[in-house]
């Protein structure tokens, strides 16, 4: 289990994570979404140990992180979103030192070695220098790098990012096969549909801070049946709030002068009646886009922007 | 310590797949050090000295000890009677390093006290040899001119020969004779010490290795060149911290339990490594080459490794502190030259000015190289040599404390 309470992180006057708390679960996997520099890294490294948070408190499998941070990293595996491999070295031999890291030796490491090498596919080139490894197999061997001491808890940092479609299935298919072992995963991402397709718990996090949490059902229960319109143009900001005051069962999320963002239950059955209204209001459409309640709609209707800003 | 060997066999294994940087390592020192041993003549070549033609004019008692004196200048000078008209020969073709002309009625005027000249002549082709031969007949003449007031009128007696018809001088008079002298000296080497001390005070590049009148050239080059080495691999095994850094694994190490002093214990042990293995085939060569006292050897292997460390500690801190990979490299390199320049290193401190070689000391790498001269020659004493590695592992020590704090405080997490 990884318990996340308070977390505080600062860098000078910059807070990069303002009071985070979650728990991610053994066996299952929860997931920590948001854009770019919203403080998912910030945490894992606060977990992992590479940062020593400002304030809170962080355990894994209930060893304090602060003050017993060798005993809580031995239970913890990490698959940093940057390649972290010794390219000179070959498959085996990388895992061979960080199983090492984490104290394994003689038989049990040789054989976890291999278990991890079929896991992923790379048995064959076991014995080949990792430079020689097309982009996708270096992301199989990060990732095994990061289970092979068989960690209670897992730290996924965008494992998927750069990479092709092929890999991206089988990545996430290790990753589940890790809960299904057991295994606690914290995983972060900014792909929704990634999240949507992995996650049983998900927080969103922007600008250092959880704006939503839950299971993903709960979280869909937020958007309610609404569609998300997202229309871009000219618009009066006050006439467009009073012609859409108007129109039943309809939020207005965000009006700007150039944007205007609504939500509302079968939008796409009630397009023409939206249009009518920001016409009698002085508007002037060039774009419109409907989304369909997802954890994307959702997040661009708690933070009004959308989540690859 | 598992994790710190595993670290080492790791940056072994490494160093093993990276043959040309491992052959740069072993070939440069080898390599500098076989061209200055051709350039130099070797071990078996001509050992540099001074050739000096004596054109014996005068071909008198005096004149005959004064070329005698001159070639038992501790073999340094070897001298060749000629005519002087072969010798100014010898000399137009540039064969020779000096003649000296020894004029007629040399012998008679210095009996007599009357002021008399030698003719030297040198050769303009030549830097050192010539002023060699010139300085030691100054000293020679010196010599004389003091013997001339203290046992002249013996010396005159002794160049007019055996009275009588004798062909050899009597026993009594030779032992009289010397009596004298022993008296005469022991009673004016109050007077005389001075002067002796003045010429000792002759500019001497290494005034305590008293024996480097049996050091090759060569040798000299031995420490230097590995030092030179030393300092290029400790500056290579430093910056691997910046591609543990970039390669992110690094970061990975400070999520696993282990900790940041154990990896860099494991680095340098692995840098050890590699380095007792360059020193121990660079050491084993000279040693065989140069006829060197085995039993040294595995100490000035344990040295030369030990120091290395030193330096690689040295590099790793100036490594960790600098803001960037390029920055690092740019600042170690700008280091590591004057460093091996003033640190003898790259010219051995013998053929450098005694203001350099006193400055050159006090750098790490200095300090550790004369430390190695004194075991490869069998000059360093048991508590010498326990006084250089209490300083070297306090060193160390230092430094690897400085590189672990800025590992931990932040060079491992940016």
């Amino acid at each position: 289990m990884i318990h996340v309470e308070e977390l505080q992180k600062q860098f000078g006057d910059l807070t990069a994570v303002g009071g985070v708390s979650f728990e991610a679960r053994p066996g299952s996997i929860f997931g920590l979404l948001g854009p770019n520099g919203a403080g998912k890294s910030t945490t894992i490294n606060c977990i992992s140990g590479l940062l020593k948070p400002s304030a809170g408190r962080v355990s894994v499998m209930g060893h304090d992180v602060a003050t017993d941070g060798p005993a809580s990293r031995r239970q913890l595996g990490v698959v940093p979103q940057e390649l972290a491999l010794y390219e000179d070295l070959s498959a085996r031999e990388n895992l061979g030192y960080w199983g090492a890291a984490y104290g394994m030796r003689g038989d049990r490491l040789k054989r976890r070695i291999k278990e991890v090498l079929e896991l992923t596919g790379l048995q064959d080139r076991a014995k080949e220098a990792v430079k020689n490894f097309s982009g996708g197999m270096k992301r199989r061997l990060n990732f095994a790098c990061g289970i092979v001491h068989e960690p209670k808890a897992l730290l996924l940092d965008e494992p998927t990012v750069g990479v092709d479609p092929q890999t991206r299935v089988r990545l996430l298919e290790l990753v589940r096969s890790e809960t299904d072992n057991g295994a606690c995963v914290l995983y972060t991402t900014h792909y929704m549909e990634e999240a949507e397709a992995i996650c049983d718990d998900l927080a969103i996090i922007d600008h250092g801070l959880i704006i939503a949490a839950g299971t993903l059902k709960e979280l869909r229960a937020m958007m309610g049946e609404r569609d998300l319109l997202r229309l871009t143009g000219t618009f009066e900001p006050n006439q467009v709030m009073e012609g859409i005051a108007r129109l039943e069962d309809a939020e207005l999320v965000q009006a700007e002068a150039d944007t205007l963002t609504l939500s509302l239950a079968n939008a796409s059955a009630r397009l023409s009646t939206v249009f009518q209204i920001l016409n009698d209001a002085g508007s002037d459409i060039r774009e419109t886009t409907l989304t369909q309640p997802s954890l994307e709609s959702l997040f661009i209707k708690l933070t009004g922007k959308e989540l690859r800003e | 310590m598992r994790f710190v060997w595993s670290t080492a066999l790791k940056d072994w294994q490494r160093h093993r797949r990276d043959p040309v940087g491992l052959l740069m390592w072993i070939g440069i020192p080898i390599l500098i050090g076989s061209l200055i041993i051709m350039a130099s003549g070797g071990r078996g070549g001509v050992e540099p000295k001074v050739q000096l033609l004596v054109a014996d004019v005068d071909d008198s008692f005096v004149s005959n000890a004064l070329v005698a004196a001159m070639g038992q200048m501790g073999g340094l000078i070897e001298t060749e009677p000629v005519t002087r008209e072969d010798g100014q020969k010898i000399m137009d073709d540039g064969k020779a390093s000096a003649l000296l002309v020894i004029p007629e009625g040399f012998g008679l005027a210095f009996l007599e006290e009357k002021p008399t000249t030698l003719e030297l002549l040198t050769n303009p082709s030549q830097q050192i040899l010539p002023g060699i031969a010139e300085e030691t007949l100054s000293i020679l003449v010196d010599a004389s001119f003091y013997a001339q007031r203290l046992v002249g009128e013996d010396l005159q007696s002794f160049a007019q020969g055996p009275s009588g018809g004798a062909n050899t001088f009597p026993d009594t008079d030779i032992m009289q004779f010397s009596s004298k002298v022993n008296r005469i000296v022991d009673n004016v080497s109050n007077y005389l010490s001075p002067m002796i001390i003045a010429l000792e005070k002759e500019p001497v590049v290494e005034p305590e290795d008293d024996d480097d009148d049996d050091i090759n050239i060569s040798l000299l080059f031995l420490p230097s060149i590995l030092f030179m080495s030393l300092l290029f691999m400790a500056q290579g095994i430093a910056l691997d911290l910046w591609t543990e850094k970039d390669q992110m694994t690094l970061r990975r190490v400070v999520t696993t339990p282990q900790n940041t002093v154990r990896f860099l214990s494991g680095k340098l042990l692995g840098g050890a490594g590699v380095m007792a293995m360059v020193c121990s085939i660079t050491l084993i060569i000279g040693y065989a080459y140069f006829d060197l006292r085995l039993a040294s050897l595995p100490l000035a292997i344990l040295w030369s490794t030990l120091s290395g460390v030193l330096l690689m500690n040295l590099m790793m801190v100036i490594q960790v502190h600098a803001a960037s990979r390029r920055g690092a490299g740019i600042l170690t390199t700008a280091i590591l030259f004057p460093l091996m320049m003033v640190g003898g290193s790259f010219f051995p401190f013998e053929a450098m000015p005694p203001w350099m070689v006193t400055f050159g000391k006090l750098t790490p790498n200095g300090w550790a190289l004369s430390q190695l001269k004194l075991i490869l020659f069998d000059d360093m004493t048991l508590t010498g040599l326990g006084k250089a590695f209490t300083g070297l592992v306090l060193v160390v020590a230092v430094l690897f404390a400085a590189t672990a704090r800025r590992l931990r405080s932040g060079f491992a997490q940016g």
